[in-house]
C-alpha cells in the first residue's frame, strides 16, 4: 500500500516538474494561423496561398519585427461554419496563435467572430465579400479581400455614364447576390437608369437555358451579372454564349468574380468581350505588379492561375509584417497591432490600398476591364479606374 | 415558340441525365447494389475525353467511344476487385462504401488533374445555334438529343432482342431462379456493370461541355442521378428514360416560367412521386422475389 502511494506521489511530483514552464526565452515566436480552404470547392486558394507565402518570405525574410514567425495551417474546407469554428478554436486555444490570416467565406467569418474577439486575435479576412462584417462583427477583424458594394457601385456608375438606360440583373440567390442586386439597383436608378427585371439563379444550378431565355425576353440594353467565383460563373458564361446572347446588342456587365482567372480558361471564347469590374488583373501596368507577376510566374506553375486570390494573401502578409514591424522589440500586443495597421497605406500589386481607420475594412481602386486574348491567353484588360472606393 | 425551344432544351438535358443514370438503374435493380460511385464513373469519362483531346489530339467524336471503353474496363476492374465482395450486404454498408469511393475519386482526380475546371473545347460545328423550322436551337443540344435517341434505341434493342439482354432481364426479375436456371451470374453482373459504367463514362464525356468538368463533379450530380433512378424505378430502362426526360423538361421549364420557385420544383415533384409510388414510376413493387 505505502509503496504504491509513494510511487503515485513521485509520478505526480515529476509530472508537475515537467509541466512547469521553462523560463521565457528572449525571442518570442509569433504564431500565425492560416485559416483558409485547402480542400473542397476553393482548394485552389490554398495552393495560391502556399505559393504566395513562399514568395513573400523569400523577398521579405521570415523574421518580421525581429521575431521568429511560424505559420500553422488549418482547413476551413469551404463555407462550413462548424468546421471553421472548430479550427479557429484549435488555432486560438491549442496552438495559441497571435494572428489569423483568414477566414474565407462569410458564414465562417460570422461563426468565428466571437472567438477572435474573446481571444483578442487579429484576423485578416481573405475570402468574404459581404459588407458590414469587418469592424461591425469584431474589433479584431481586418480585410484585404473586397466587398460587394466596392465592386458593384462603380459598375452601376460606369453603366449610367456610358448611355446604358435599361439593365436586366442576374444574380445568384444568396446573401452576396442579393446584396449585389440591391446595391446595383440603388446606384443605377439614382443615376436615372431603369432595371427591367431581376433574375435570381439558385446557388446550386447546372442548367441555365431557362434563365437565358428570360434575359432574351427582358428587352434590356445590358445584363448585369453577379455569380460567385467558380462553377456558377463558368456555367453562366458558357450558357450565355451557347444561347447566342453574345451575338445580340446586349452588353454583358459583371463583377470580377464571373471573369476570375480561375475559371477564365475553362470559359474560353465564351468570356471574350465581357466587361467586368474588378480589383486586380495580372495585366495591371504599375511597376509593383509587373515585378510581382514576373517573380510569381518564374517560380510557380501556370495553374492555379495568378489572380486576385494570390494578391489578397500577399497583401494580408504585408499587413501582418507591417503590424509586427511596428512592435519591434516589444511583446506582441493585439490591440496595438490593430491600431498600427488601421489607416495605413500599402503598395499592393493591384494598386494602392489602405485599411479604413475605424472599421479596418479595405479601401482600394476599382477597375473596369474587358476580357481580351493577349498572347493566346485570356486576360482582363483594364481600361478605366475608379480610385479609392470604400468598402461600405 | 419559346415554349418549344424550352421544351427542346429540357429534352436535351433529360437525355443527358438518362445516359448518365441508366447504368445506375440497371445495377441497382439487378445487383441490388447501391453504387453511389456511379457518378465518379461519369467524371472519369469526362476526364478521359478531355485528356484524349488535349494530350493526344484525338478528335471529339472519337473520344466518345474511347470514354465508353475505358470507363467500361475500369468498371469491370472496380466490380471484380472491390464491389463484388459487398453483394448481399445491407444498404448502409453499400452506401458508405460507395460514398467512400466517391471521396477517393475526387481526391485522386484533383491530385492528377488539379482542382480547377478543365477547359473543354468541342468542335466548331457543334457550337452556336441553328434555325430549325422557325426555332433557334443550340447545335450541341441537337447533338445530345440525337445521340440520346440512338443510344436509347440501341439499349432497348440490346435488352429486348439479344440473348444477353434476355439474361440481364432474367437476372433483374428474379436472380434466384435465373441462377438456378444455369445462368452465370458472375459474368452477367460483370458485363452489365461494364456496360452501365461505360454509359456513365459516355454521359460524363457528353456533359463536360454543357455542365463543366472539375473534381467536384460527383457531388454536384449525385442527387440528380438518384432522383432519376428513384423516380423512374430501379432496373427499368424505359422508366429511367421517362424520369430523366420528365426531370429535364420540368427543371428547364420551371426555371423559365416559375423562376421564383428557385429550381425546387423537381424536388417537390420527386417527393410527390415517391409518396405516390415508392417503387418509382415503372419500378416493381417491393416484395417481389
Amino acid at each position: 500500500m505505502k509503496v504504491k502511494m509513494l510511487i503515485k506521489a513521485a509520478v505526480i511530483a515529476i509530472s508537475c516538474g515537467l509541466l512547469t514552464p521553462a523560463p521565457v526565452l528572449a525571442q518570442e515566436t509569433i504564431k500565425v494561423g492560416m485559416l483558409i480552404s485547402y480542400s473542397g470547392i476553393s482548394a485552389s486558394s490554398g495552393i495560391a496561398a502556399d505559393n504566395v507565402l513562399k514568395m513573400f518570405q523569400k523577398k521579405y525574410g521570415s523574421e518580421p519585427g525581429g521575431k521568429k514567425i511560424e505559420f500553422i495551417r488549418r482547413d476551413t474546407t469551404g463555407p462550413n461554419p462548424e468546421v471553421a469554428r472548430r479550427m479557429a478554436q484549435e488555432l486560438i486555444v491549442r496552438e495559441k496563435v497571435q494572428v489569423i490570416l483568414g477566414p474565407d467565406f462569410t458564414p465562417n467569418v460570422l461563426a468565428i467572430a466571437p472567438l477572435v474577439t474573446e481571444g483578442k486575435v487579429p484576423a485578416i479576412i481573405t475570402g468574404a465579400a459581404t459588407r458590414g462584417i469587418v469592424g461591425e462583427k469584431s474589433p479584431y477583424y481586418l480585410r484585404t479581400f473586397f466587398s460587394i458594394p466596392q465592386s458593384v457601385r462603380p459598375m452601376a456608375q460606369w453603366a449610367a455614364k456610358n448611355d446604358i438606360k435599361k439593365v436586366v440583373i442576374v444574380v445568384a440567390d444568396y446573401g452576396p447576390g442579393q446584396d449585389a442586386e440591391q446595391t446595383f439597383t440603388k446606384t443605377f436608378t439614382e443615376a436615372g437608369g431603369v432595371i427591367t427585371n431581376v433574375i435570381k439563379v439558385p446557388v446550386r444550378n447546372s442548367e441555365f437555358s431557362g434563365y437565358m431565355q428570360k434575359i432574351k425576353d427582358s428587352g434590356a440594353e445590358a445584363a448585369f451579372v453577379f455569380m460567385p467565383i467558380g462553377e456558377l460563373s463558368l456555367g453562366f458564361l458558357k450558357a450565355y454564349a451557347d444561347a447566342g446572347l453574345k451575338n445580340t446588342k446586349l452588353k454583358l456587365l459583371s463583377t470580377g468574380d464571373v471573369t476570375d482567372e480561375s475559371t477564365l480558361d475553362a470559359a474560353g471564347d465564351a468570356a471574350l468581350g465581357v466587361i467586368s469590374v474588378g480589383h486586380y488583373s495580372p495585366t495591371h501596368t504599375a511597376a509593383t505588379n509587373q515585378a510581382f507577376v514576373k517573380s510569381y510566374l518564374a517560380e510557380f506553375d501556370k495553374t492555379p492561375r495568378l489572380g486576385i486570390a494570390q494578391v489578397i494573401m500577399w497583401d494580408a502578409l504585408q499587413v501582418l509584417y507591417a503590424g509586427l514591424e511596428a512592435q519591434r522589440g516589444q511583446k506582441f500586443d493585439p490591440d496595438k497591432f490593430i491600431a498600427s495597421v488601421k489607416g495605413k497605406q500599402f503598395d499592393s500589386p493591384r494598386g494602392p490600398i489602405s485599411l479604413d481607420k475605424t472599421t479596418g475594412d479595405i479601401i482600394q481602386n476599382a477597375y473596369i476591364r474587358k476580357v481580351e486574348r493577349i498572347g493566346g491567353v485570356l486576360q482582363n484588360v483594364e481600361f478605366d479606374t475608379i480610385k479609392d472606393v470604400p468598402a461600405q | 415558340m419559346v415554349f418549344l425551344t424550352t421544351l427542346f432544351n429540357g429534352l436535351a438535358y433529360g437525355f443527358l441525365l438518362f445516359i448518365m443514370a441508366v447504368g445506375l438503374s440497371v445495377t441497382m435493380g439487378m445487383m441490388r447494389f447501391v453504387n453511389l460511385a456511379h457518378v465518379s464513373l461519369c467524371m472519369l469519362g469526362g476526364y478521359v475525353m478531355v485528356t484524349a483531346m488535349e494530350r493526344f489530339d484525338i478528335p471529339f467524336l472519337a473520344t466518345l467511344p474511347l470514354a465508353f471503353l475505358i470507363t467500361g474496363l475500369f468498371s469491370i476492374a472496380l466490380e471484380r476487385l472491390v464491389l463484388r465482395f459487398f453483394y448481399g450486404t445491407d444498404d448502409l454498408t453499400q452506401v458508405l462504401l460507395s460514398i467512400g469511393l466517391v471521396f477517393m475519386s475526387i481526391s485522386t482526380i484533383a491530385y492528377f488533374f488539379g482542382p480547377e475546371y478543365k477547359p473543354v473545347s468541342i468542335p466548331v460545328w457543334l457550337t452556336g445555334q441553328i434555325d430549325v423550322s422557325g426555332l433557334t436551337l443550340e447545335r450541341y443540344r441537337i447533338f445530345l438529343v440525337f445521340v440520346g435517341v440512338i443510344l436509347t434505341l440501341l439499349i432497348l434493342f440490346g435488352v429486348e432482342r439479344t440473348r444477353f439482354g434476355a439474361m440481364v432481364r432474367a437476372c433483374v426479375d428474379n436472380p434466384r431462379v435465373a441462377s438456378g436456371s444455369g445462368l452465370n451470374m458472375q459474368v452477367i453482373f460483370a458485363m452489365t456493370f461494364a456496360v452501365g459504367g461505360g454509359l456513365a463514362g459516355l454521359g460524363g464525356a457528353l456533359s463536360a461541355s454543357l455542365l463543366g468538368l472539375d473534381p467536384n463533379f460527383p457531388f454536384r450530380y449525385l442527387v440528380y442521378m438518384l432522383i432519376v433512378v428513384s423516380v423512374g424505378g430501379m432496373g427499368t430502362i424505359v422508366g429511367t428514360l421517362i424520369a430523366a426526360l420528365a426531370i429535364g423538361v420540368a427543371d428547364v421549364c420551371t426555371k423559365y416560367y416559375f423562376p421564383a420557385a428557385g429550381g425546387s420544383i423537381i424536388y417537390i415533384f420527386t417527393v410527390a412521386v415517391m409518396l405516390w409510388r415508392p417503387q418509382g414510376l415503372l419500378g416493381r413493387k417491393p416484395g417481389h422475389a
